[in-house]
């Protein structure tokens, strides 16, 4: 008797199931890798700036604390991008005539505003405050990282709510001294220390674990 | 037992009034509820299959919607930063808002330069800390993008410096063909100015124009009684019973936050041992105040002056002269004017309202003073508001002679809310030069030859005096919008002034002496209130003369009222999309105004609410839609100005009917005409009909007596039920609100505060209709007793807070959780839409965003999103939201005070509502802040949770509404009641 189906048609059927399985699963797990690949968070490359600024020079050759320009960081919800003016305390004298700063005094003169392109973007319905990590001793470098290594700035941590939930749970790992917050290179004591100098810290600090959905969306 | 069968037993039990919400509801027992909670389910004509594809496309394209393209975001920062204001950190700026001429105490906070908010001053004496729903609303227009937005002449773009020039062009004529149209103002710069002005141009001649004045009647009321010109001002505080009449001295008064404040601690108790103060209202229309009293009056305006005879009539202390001729009282006066006499001197209180003549203030003053009140409940100061030197009458007469060539007008809109016998605007082409500064592409600017725009009060530099003689400063908190120019500039250009700066003009007003930064920082300058002046005696015989004038009570025809809109004040509010939206107090009507009448009249003239009827006063006609409203008086309508404008606003324009064609001076608040059928509808957007109690305890209410008696009539209502969910622990801050019904008088500052704070967009009229209105806060009213004579509660509805929260456990995606510290959280960006939520959420606090209203109705979008408060999200389309309990305060004052290393302190969080409550009913603490009101009040006895029974255990608790009603009217009561 004549088959209906030629021989190769099981594994044709076999491939297809297969194939099927594959691309339900590619459907649905693809995405999820894909929002944790570096391209999709923006880590690790950096943006154009209206300046070349470069962080390397700032922190580690002139040995500038993070708080002289970013000064928000500890009183206000922003650590806040310089003022123009700030910029040009150092350098109506230094460097006052380089070609890489005319945007700077262009702005300072002018009053035009300098354009930033936002490194860490937060959505909108995130409220990020500073002075409440900066106070419970999280250091920048935690979320920053090596900023004292990068030349154009660029975000190092992936910012995904898990990322945050996971220092909200235990926060205690992350706390440094506040005479060390914009240290680039604290290390915690190794061992046993480290982890009594956290609960210390947590304790001295009041450091609470803040998971509820309002502590960030309201 | 079932629950249905325990409320009806628990109801007959405690003899509860039945409480309703509309005249429908009582007469033909139909329940509320509409299209968005209907009983019947799905929408008709819809197959299972047209529903199945609708359902895949809904899903196909909501999944489409998910796609969003990232946009690169810049970070701007200052070039310069200016001192002090710090990116993220809000700043208050104490300053002024100027109504009716008056100052009241504002503190506005801005968000880098951008005010967003408007907070009461403490200590300003016409705010004490609280606003009106205008003052909350007062940032809004700020951003109305109907502002005028340059110079015109003749329809032509032109310049200020043009202007300035014709302003100060010499004439030869010294003014006597100059004319200047101002509203009635108690700034010392402006009145300065005003001088210098007549002393380049010594004939100049000053109105000052309001459409319905705020003491106009009452200091020719005193004129009449002391001789001299005072206006009074009373305290409520020191008052045990206080008759108003055909007043609303706790909503719309110019110091109406402060009354309510006074009034509202004489009126609430804690202990049944205590007693509150008692409040009677003689009046027209339901008023605010008057649907607080414990016995209310309905007469029409005409017949108000004839019960304050009655009562007077019975007071043996009164002058002969005063009593003669006074009508028989009725068990109504006997009973006020026993319950008056019966009072110690001096502990009682006669307010007579605006709307009334002079003749009757005249006689409530005789009355106060009589009863030894003068000095203790109402205090006298020589009156602040300065007459012109013509009034509007005699400044179109001469208009209209020729005698006027140049007529500078300087904010109000008088073309529209003048007298309509006047014809204002037709007298105004025979002036030549017509030039008006105001905020608004409006009627006046459209019929001027010049027209440029005012600086906005968040604009301006200024100063004036709250209505007990208080200076304040005004200062900008911002730089004009639209290049406005301050009124005292344009006073100063008209003095002769070449480059008038309006910030020197009022530092040289106050001298050198003048401590300016400390009044800008404090808001107010301290002592500066006026003297209290004792009057003399009553002149008995010119009172007895003036009542004389009263005109005869109108028979046989209908009275047809006039009274400032609830929402929109006399038109200036017009164009605010808040104000436009916000239920009006006392008929929870939005988006129009209407003709007031009362259902028996209704009856008689065979109309419904929302038919049309043509009104006549005086040969002049307009049409308008019918709004049957339970306690309106009988043989009466009353129509509520401000609305139907014809400017080019966009949100006024054309919203109601504009009742100011047919209001004329010889009928400035009532008069007698005519009322009639005029064939088809206009469709009314309501909120009373769309929540409902379906007969359960939600509102109580109850009277001293019966408290007094059964001082636990409450403990049916709290307690927690039995509940499956975990325990609560009580640890730490534990957030809880307590509402007490008592005070909450209904006039919805909280309401507009609410959405100010919390960005809650505008629905517009076809959104409400829709019941679509986002309101975190609504004031459900019930009322209570017969459909003539109702009672009323009003009852603040806002998300309970629940600790087993009904709507936590339906939420597939755990949009909705609880937090620790006791709050109900609401993440919008979890938020799918299901509203399964809302479904169960036995209080229907939750709003949902059927559209993106942020973009859908422009009103929300452009220049009005700058109001927004950046510390809160703004919500898209196809998310749920509700009261969040002014979570961002909340953690604002956590971060703030943990900065610090200590625990947030009792009062440190103030929610939105509170803040603006004048009568401060609404208390917000956390359970732990034991010697808080909020804590202290949720143990009293009237303290209920609503729908207990429900197993919620709501975090909001209210108290009970309590009234105190004289037993000798308590019959009239019961019978009412029967009926």
């Amino acid at each position: 008797m004549k088959t209906v189906f030629p021989a190769w048609s099981d594994t044709a059927f076999r491939v297809a199931l297969v194939g099927g399985v594959l691309a339900v699963t590619a459907v649905v797990v693809g995405p999820m890798i894909y929002v944790r690949t570096p391209f999709h968070q923006k880590r690790e490359y950096p943006l154009d700036q209206p300046v070349q600024f470069d962080h390397r020079h700032h922190v580690r050759d002139d040995g500038i604390d993070c708080l002289y320009c970013h000064s928000g960081a500890r009183k206000t919800p922003y650590a806040g991008i310089p003022a123009t003016e700030v910029c040009m305390g150092c350098h109506a004298q230094v460097w006052p005539d380089s070609v890489q700063l005319e945007p700077v005094r262009r702005s300072y003169f002018s009053g035009e505003p300098l354009r930033w392109s936002r490194v860490h973007d937060l959505p909108d319905y995130v409220y990020f405050n500073h002075s409440a990590h900066v106070n419970k001793g999280v250091g920048c470098v935690t979320c920053h990282g090596r900023v004292d290594r990068m030349a154009l700035d660029y975000q190092v941590a992936s910012l995904a709510m898990g990322w945050c939930l996971d220092c909200h749970r235990s926060p205690e790992k992350n706390l440094r001294p506040l005479s060390e917050v914009t240290s680039m290179t604290w290390q915690p004591p190794p061992g046993r220390a480290g982890d009594a100098l956290a609960r210390k810290l947590a304790a001295q600090y009041r450091v609470r674990h803040l998971t509820d959905c309002t502590t960030c969306h309201r | 037992m079932d629950d249905g069968a325990k409320l009806v037993q628990l109801r007959t039990r405690r003899n509860e009034p039945r409480l309703w919400r509309d005249a429908d509801e009582l007469v033909h027992g139909l329940a509320a509820g509409g299209p968005e909670f209907s009983e019947d389910g799905a929408p008709d004509g819809w197959s299972r299959r047209t529903f199945m594809k609708l359902l895949g496309a809904s899903v196909a394209l909501a999944a489409l919607d998910g796609c969003d393209r990232t946009v690169p975001e810049e970070i701007v920062p200052y070039s310069v930063r200016p001192t002090d204001v710090q990116p993220g950190v809000p700043r208050w700026y104490a300053t002024a808002m100027m109504l009716d001429g008056f100052a009241s105490g504002l503190l506005v906070e801005c968000h880098e330069g951008r005010p967003t908010k408007v907070e009461g001053n403490p200590d300003h004496p016409a705010s004490r800390g609280a606003t009106t729903i205008f003052e909350q609303a007062l940032v809004l227009g700020l951003y109305d993008p109907d502002r005028l937005r340059g110079v015109e002449h003749e329809g032509a773009p032109s310049t200020w410096e043009a202007l300035a020039e014709r302003l100060r062009r010499p004439r030869a004529d010294r003014g006597a063909g100059l004319r200047l149209l101002l509203p009635p103002t108690t700034s010392p710069t402006m009145l300065r100015l005003v001088e210098r002005a007549r002393q380049v141009h010594p004939a100049l001649a000053v109105t000052f124009h309001q459409a319905m004045p705020a003491v106009e009647n009452s200091v020719a009321g005193a004129r009449v009684a002391f001789g001299r010109e005072l206006q009074p001002i009373y305290d409520f505080a020191a008052a045990d019973v206080v008759v108003v009449i055909d007043a609303d001295p706790l909503c719309d008064a110019p110091m109406a936050p402060a009354y309510a404040r006074a009034w509202a601690a004489r009126r609430r108790i804690g202990e049944p041992s205590q007693t509150p103060s008692r409040l009677y209202a003689v009046e027209c229309a339901p008023s605010v105040t008057g649907m607080c009293a414990d016995h209310r009056l309905r007469r029409r305006s005409s017949d108000v002056a004839e019960v304050l005879r009655a009562i007077a009539g019975d007071i043996a202390s009164l002058p002969a002269a005063v009593r003669f001729g006074a009508p028989v009282a009725d068990r109504f006066s006997r009973a006020v004017a026993h319950d008056l006499l019966a009072r110690p001197a001096g502990t009682t209180l006669v307010v007579v309202g605006e709307r009334q003549p002079p003749a009757v203030h005249a006689l409530g003053f005789a009355i106060n003073a009589a009863l030894g009140n003068v000095g203790r409940t109402v205090r006298f100061i020589d009156a602040l508001l300065p007459a012109g030197d013509r009034d509007l009458g005699a400044l179109v007469a001469e208009m209209r002679d020729g005698k006027v060539d140049t007529l500078v007008t300087v904010d109000g809109n008088p073309v529209y809310d003048a007298p309509a016998d006047l014809e204002l605007g037709r007298a105004l082409g025979s002036v030549a030069d017509r030039i008006y500064v105001g905020l608004h592409a409006n009627e006046t600017a459209r019929a001027s030859s010049w027209a440029a725009p005012l600086a906005h009060a968040f604009e301006s530099w200024g100063d004036g005096r709250a209505y007990d003689g208080t200076l304040s400063l005004i200062q900008p908190m911002i730089q004009p919008l639209h290049g406005g120019r301050t009124p005292s500039e344009i006073l100063a250009l008209l003095g002769g002034e070449r480059h008038p700066d309006a910030r020197r003009l009022v530092v040289e007003t106050h001298g050198t002496g003048f401590d300016v930064d400390a009044a800008l920082a404090a808001g107010v300058v301290p002592g500066s209130a006026a003297p209290p002046v004792t009057p003399a005696a009553p002149d008995a015989a010119a009172i007895a003369r003036s009542l004389l004038t009263l005109p005869r009570p109108i028979d046989g025809t209908i009275e047809i009222n006039f009274r400032r809109s609830p929402t929109v004040h006399d038109g200036r509010f017009a164009n605010n999309g808040w104000l436009l939206e916000q239920p009006q107090p006392t008929t929870k009507l939005t988006w129009d105004n209407a003709v007031l009448v009362s259902p028996a009249t209704a009856a008689r003239l065979r109309v419904h609410t929302q038919d049309l009827v043509e009104v006549e006063l005086d040969g002049r006609r307009v049409r308008g839609p019918i709004f049957v409203t339970p306690g309106h008086a009988d043989y009466a309508v009353t129509l509520d100005l401000g609305w139907g404008r014809q400017g080019a606003e966009s949100l006024a324009r054309g919203r109601g009917f504009d009742a100011y064609r047919v209001r004329t001076t010889r009928s400035p608040a009532f008069g007698s005409g005519r009322v009639s059928r005029a064939g088809g509808t206009r469709e009314l957007a309501m909120t009373q009909r769309q929540f409902d109690m379906h007969g359960r305890p939600i509102a109580l209410t109850t009277t001293l007596d019966e408290f007094r008696r059964d001082p636990d009539f409450t403990d049916d209502y709290k307690g927690p039920e039995p509940s499956l969910m975990p325990a609560v622990k009580y640890e730490g801050l534990q957030w809880a609100m307590s509402i007490d019904l008592s005070i909450c008088t209904g006039c919805s500052s909280c309401m507009v505060a609410c959405q100010a704070e919390n960005n809650v967009p505008i629905v517009g009229k076809e959104g409400v209709l829709h019941r679509r209105q986002m309101h975190w806060l609504r004031i459900d009213s019930y009322f209570e007793g017969s459909l003539e004579d109702p009672g009323v509660v009003h009852q603040p509805m806002l998300c309970q807070h629940c600790e087993t929260a009904p709507c936590e456990y339906v939420c597939p995606v755990n949009a909705t959780v609880h937090s620790s510290d006791g709050l109900n959280e609401m993440i919008y960006n979890r938020c799918v839409g299901t509203r399964f939520c809302s479904n169960n959420c036995p209080y229907k606090v939750r709003r949902f965003n059927w559209f993106n209203w942020h973009k859908r109705v422009p009103a929300n979008a452009g220049a009005a999103a700058l109001q927004h408060n950046p510390d809160v999200t703004v919500r898209d389309r196809g998310v749920m939201e509700k009261c969040s309990y002014c979570v961002q305060r909340i953690r604002r004052a956590d971060i703030h005070a943990n900065n610090e290393g200590r625990d947030i302190k009792p009062g440190e969080v103030v929610t939105a509502c509170q803040q603006a409550c004048p009568t401060g009913a609404i208390q917000f603490a956390s359970l732990s802040h034991a010697d808080s009101p909020m804590v202290k009040w949720r143990g009293e006895k009237r303290a209920y949770a609503v729908l207990n029974d429900q197993g919620t255990r709501p975090r909001t608790m209210y108290l009970a509404r309590l009234t105190n009603p004289n037993p000798a009217l308590a019959a009239d009561h019961e019978r009412a009641e029967q009926k």
